[in-house]
């Protein structure tokens, strides 16, 4: 690990202020960025806590909706009852993660911006890496890499347990960076890069997520995933499914480059849930995947993931 | 108050837990040394280079930094080859390659993790700073992640006195000319690479005490690291105390001499002042031996009715970058066991050891006999299959019947002592194996999830000798002390130990020391290894307490002015027959001994320190019955029931034995569902933490069911076997038989370890697979 410096500033003014010089990076629970840095896949030159923010921290219902501060750790968001009671797809991806250390330190956002797991990243070979002019991922082992989102160059899958859950129900991500504050949809976070210079999120330089706003719940919702050992392995597949009124959303964990919205299998539940609709929207949600060499099994786990979490959707 | 002479059999509970559990226990990173300084290693993060240059200016610069050292510095100044590894007795190798690496590397690394510059600084933390700012020089060449591509034609000498890699042939010949048979099965098997991962990593301290050298490290054998080492350092044996303090967790991987157990005291000696080395869980990860890893062809040929008449089994072994003395003992032991508990008339084996650019492959709990029972056990419900008999009744006709004991095998060894049908019998009572067919049957025809039913028989060989200390002396207060040349590494010695000399002498375990692991003062032994501690160091206790408790018969005869012949001895008291009256006790034996009126030799009769010799090995058996489920949309395999019978011959301690079965299940069905160390074809090393090898958590393991039969051996007085490999033995077959079984309708014969989900869902769903597995996994 390489030398660095260290500052927490106490406002978000100021944490933009120091992330705007080359080499600076956002620190909260340190559950990606440390084992990033200690093997030597990230040298940042200046590290800027985020945890002294006060106004970063907390999750509470607001006039329409309920609101996620961007350091809120994911174990405060399990024990809120809102969360459980109202937005239970999101209680089921922090669960999923298992392991309690993970769960008390990791926060919303560092979630939301969780560096890809890809061997060839983690190893230094860059997000997109290329090996004499051909995808690393495509022509080397690639049995937990992309199965949608794939056509370019990039094999690598978005990670985030809380994406998924979140994107389902519509929530809204509030950035703030050099140029102030802006708002989009949660989806629009992420973006599939071209090259190993391209970033997979589509925040501006020295911009930080400073919180997450979900409408005011009145969907069914579940999150299921894979793994191979629950408790502390990355899920293989996850899929969250919220379905409100006519209209329903699925959403993919660790299939794409970005969480993968499945508008087919949406289409299959919006008409309500039922045994039958929640294997239709499996089925539906694994028609068009493109599997690399090594990962056909990840297409049959996102038939399992998307039918068992509209079951538990509809089981609540 | 009377007290109970009889203590061998009770589920004493370990005195050692209280110690552990609250963090009493001191390992060898928490011996207080004052002024140590700490070593740290770069090391090679290729797995097959040439070291063109090393740039150590700026490290050596750095504070705290107190010297910086190369292979140059070190290596003239040792007097012997480093590894140790010799010839090893009792087997037909031939060509054995013994190149010696070294502890350092010589201008060559030959996999990841290799050492390569030695970094010496007064924390921790200075020595890992100064040691990540060390530049090294490589120049890549090709290597080798398995025996396979190192054995292949062209491959690039791993050794320059080594082209073409081959390290050893070893062969055993067919006993005679095998009798025809109609029915040949052959199959080709890829066992796994497996990581031991004991809990504590490697740790090596060294401090100079006057013109001697004290040295701690995690090992299960001391006295043989004091040995190498005072060879390789070119010092008398006496100049080092080796200990081998807390160990915490071994399992075959801490048997062998490693580079940093050299490297310290040779720190040690240069600067005057201790050194401390601590592995890191990566290079633990990297460098500490892993285990298994064996590709195998097994042919066997039957008659009709399912008698196996022959077994042949040809091996590819990868012994990794360099091996010690037992490596090349795994495959032999695997050829030597290939008959398993079946009376098959004749057998011959082969194999052929190849270096790779890989972590060394040593033995690992069960060496070879993991490997040949699930051999042999595999290829017996093939063959039931293909001939439509239950695995079961293919069991029966072959198992060798009790009355055939000693029973000498195709391939030459004498098993001791055996009831094999009564083990397989005990374990399908307890699992319902009948009622279990009739679910089976039930569910292949209603539909339900697939259910498997794996048996398997297993017999292994331990109570390896030539011999173990195991002293017993009465103290002058009464109590007293053992001194054991084998110590633990989490078995229990002190509890089990305490209990044989307990009996013996009829005094309260609670009154007995157990020494261990410290050169100095036990001053001889072999080591714990090979599941030979009760069966080796544990007779010898037994028989040195029994020598004791007949000497002192002569000085009890002193002391109540009667004949020896007619002092009898109950309960840990003498007296003379008829009058039990007037009995004494080993305090007043003791007090007598040291007071002036004893005869001459008083002292030396509350002693006993001969070591014990078993005339040959023993032989442990068992019986393992698994039902597992599989879950048809993931191919995700659920153990429902999991029987463990085993017969280690006489039980020291049921709580110590259950002890060790729990833990063998555990690595053996980890073995069979999980653990798989993955290297790329290079050597590159792709499983290198815990987030990528797959140890079980608890909520991964069936609850186990555990059954005993007791036969006992008659090679040692004690009448113990040993426990600590047998159920990693028994384990993995009957878990990959139960998973294949419920695959049968989907016409799987055979699949490869670890039995993913995905591996098991492919089968299901890829028609005509027949266990010709990608190298996915």
């Amino acid at each position: 690990m390489r030398a660095f410096e260290y500052t927490s500033p106490k406002t978000v003014a100021d944490a933009v202020a120091m992330l705007s010089s080359e080499g600076a990076v956002a620190l909260a629970g340190g559950t990606d960025l440390l084992s990033l840095m200690k093997d030597g896949a990230a040298s940042p030159s200046r590290l800027v806590n985020l945890k002294g923010i006060r106004d970063l921290e907390g999750a509470h219902r607001t006039d329409d909706g309920f609101r996620i501060g961007a350091t809120t750790r994911l174990a405060s968001l399990e024990e809120n009852p809102t969360i459980r009671e109202s937005y239970p797809a999101v209680a089921q991806a922090v669960a999923g993660v298992g392991s309690r250390q993970v769960v008390n330190m990791r926060t919303v956002g560092g979630d939301l911006c969780q560096r890809p797991r890809c061997w060839y990243f983690r190893s230094g070979f860059g997000l997109v890496p290329m090996h004499e002019g051909r995808s690393m991922a495509k022509i080397g082992d690639n049995r937990y890499h992309a199965i949608f989102g794939n056509s370019g160059d990039a094999a690598f899958v978005n990670t985030s347990s809380l994406a998924p859950p979140l994107i389902a129900l519509g929530a809204m991500v509030t950035v703030s960076g050099p140029d102030g504050e802006r708002s989009m949809a949660l989806e629009d976070l992420y973006r599939t890069p071209a090259s190993s210079d391209e970033s997979e999120f589509t925040l501006a330089a020295g911009e930080i997520v400073t919180a997450v706003t979900l409408p005011t719940a009145s969907a069914q919702s579940a999150t299921y995933d894979v793994r191979n050992r629950k408790g502390f392995d990355w899920p293989l597949v996850s899929a969250s499914v919220a379905v409100s009124g006519g209209s329903a959303r699925v959403v993919l964990g660790q299939v794409a480059p970005t969480p993968w919205i499945s508008t087919a299998a949406g289409a299959a539940l919006a008409g309500g849930l039922s045994e039958e609709s929640a294997a239709a929207a499996g089925n539906a949600a694994a028609e068009g995947a493109s599997p690399l060499s090594g990962n056909a099994y990840k297409v049959q786990l996102t038939r399992v993931a998307v039918k068992r979490a509209a079951m538990a959707a509809m089981e609540g | 108050m009377a007290i109970r002479t009889q203590t061998i059999g009770d589920p004493v509970r370990r005195r050692e837990d209280p110690r552990l559990v609250t963090g009493q226990a001191l390992y060898t990173a928490d011996i207080p040394l004052s002024g140590a300084l700490h070593l740290a290693l770069v090391r090679s993060p290729y797995p097959h280079a040439d070291v063109v240059g090393i740039e150590a200016d700026d490290a050596a610069a750095m504070p705290g930094v107190r010297g910086v050292f190369t292979g140059a510095d070190i290596l003239p100044t040792l007097k012997a080859p480093f590894p140790v590894a010799s010839s090893p007795s009792g087997g037909a190798f031939e060509g054995l390659q013994l190149p010696g690496s070294g502890p350092i590397a010589d201008r060559r690394v030959r996999m990841v993790g290799d050492p390569v510059v030695a970094v010496v600084a007064e924390t921790p933390q200075q020595a890992a700073d100064a040691a990540a700012a060390v530049w090294v020089d490589y120049r890549d060449r090709p290597g080798a992640g398995d025996c396979r591509a190192a054995l292949a034609d062209g491959a690039e000498a791993i050794y320059d006195a080594v082209p073409g890699n081959r390290a050893f042939r070893w062969d055993l010949p067919a006993n005679r000319e095998p009798d025809p048979a109609p029915v040949v099965v052959a199959q080709d098997f890829r066992i796994q690479r497996l990581i031991p991962m004991a809990m504590e990593p490697r740790t090596v301290a060294a401090r100079p005490d006057g013109d001697r050298i004290t040295l701690w490290t995690s090992t299960q054998s001391a006295h043989r690291v004091r040995s190498s080492v005072a060879k390789i350092l070119g010092v008398a044996r006496e100049r080092i105390r080796c200990v081998a303090p807390e160990v915490g967790g071994g399992f075959g991987a801490k048997a062998n001499l490693y580079p940093e157990e050299v490297l310290v005291p040779w720190l040690t000696l240069r600067f005057g002042a201790p050194v401390r080395w601590a592995a890191t869980r990566t290079e633990d990860f990297q460098t500490t031996s892993h285990g298994r890893n064996l590709f195998a062809r097994l042919e066997v040929r039957a008659d009709e009715s399912g008698r196996v008449r022959h077994a042949d089994l040809a091996m590819q072994f990868d012994c990794g970058a360099w091996f010690s003395r037992p490596g090349p003992t795994t495959p032999s032991l695997t050829g030597t066991m290939i008959v398993g508990p079946y009376d098959i008339a004749t057998a011959a084996a082969r194999a052929e050891g190849a270096f790779t650019t890989t972590a060394p492959n040593e033995p690992y709990r069960g060496s070879g006999r993991p490997e040949a029972t699930y051999l042999i056990e595999r290829m017996l419900d093939i063959l039931a299959g293909r001939l439509g008999l239950d695995p079961v009744e293919i069991r029966r006709r072959n198992l060798i019947p009790g009355h055939r004991f000693p029973y000498r095998t195709a391939t030459g060894l004498t098993y001791d002592s055996g009831e094999y049908e009564r083990a397989l019998d005990l374990a399908l009572e307890a699992g319902d194996y009948a009622g279990l067919r009739v679910e089976q049957a039930r569910r292949r025809a209603g539909g339900g999830k697939p259910l498997g039913i794996g048996v398997a028989c297993y017999v292994e060989i331990c109570g390896f000798g030539p011999w173990e200390a195991g002293g017993v002396t009465v103290e002058p207060d009464g109590s007293v002390t053992v001194r054991s040349g084998t110590s633990p590494h989490g078995q229990g010695h002190e509890t089990a130990w305490a209990q044989i000399a307990g009996e013996q002498l009829g005094v309260d375990p609670a009154r007995v020391s157990v020494l261990h692991g410290d050169t100095d003062e036990c001053p001889r032994g072999i080591g714990t290894f090979g599941s030979r501690s009760a069966p080796v160091g544990g007779a010898a206790v037994f028989t040195n307490a029994e020598t004791v408790r007949e000497q002192a018969k002569r000085l009890a005869a002193s002391l109540l002015e009667a004949a020896p012949e007619d002092i009898r001895f109950a309960e840990g008291r003498f007296f003379v027959a008829g009058s039990r009256a007037r009995a004494v006790g080993w305090t007043e034996l003791a007090a007598y001994a040291a007071s002036e009126e004893s005869p001459d030799d008083a002292g030396d009769a509350l002693t006993s320190d001969t070591d014990f010799r078993p005339p040959s090995e023993t032989f442990p058996f068992g019986a393992h019955l698994c039902a597992v489920e599989i879950e048809p949309e993931t191919g995700e395999p659920r153990i429902l029931r999991y029987i463990s019978v085993d017969d280690c011959g006489r039980v020291i301690n049921p709580l110590l034995a259950e002890g060790q079965v729990h833990g063998g299940l555990a690595q053996g069905i980890s073995q069979a569902l999980f653990e798989n160390a993955a290297y790329d074809a290079d050597g590159t090393f792709l499983t290198g933490s815990l987030l990528e090898y797959a140890i079980p958590r608890a909520d991964m393991l069936p609850a186990y069911e555990l059954r005993r039969t007791v036969t006992p051996t008659p090679i040692n007085p004690l009448g113990a076997k040993g426990i600590g490999e047998a159920a990693t033995i028994g384990s993995t077959p009957a878990v990959v038989n139960a998973v294949v079984d419920a695959l049968r309708p989907w016409g799987v014969e055979h699949l490869d370890t670890p039995l993913t989900p995905e591996k098991i869902w492919r089968a299901m769903n890829e028609s005509q697979a027949q266990g010709e597995e990608s190298e996915s996994d």
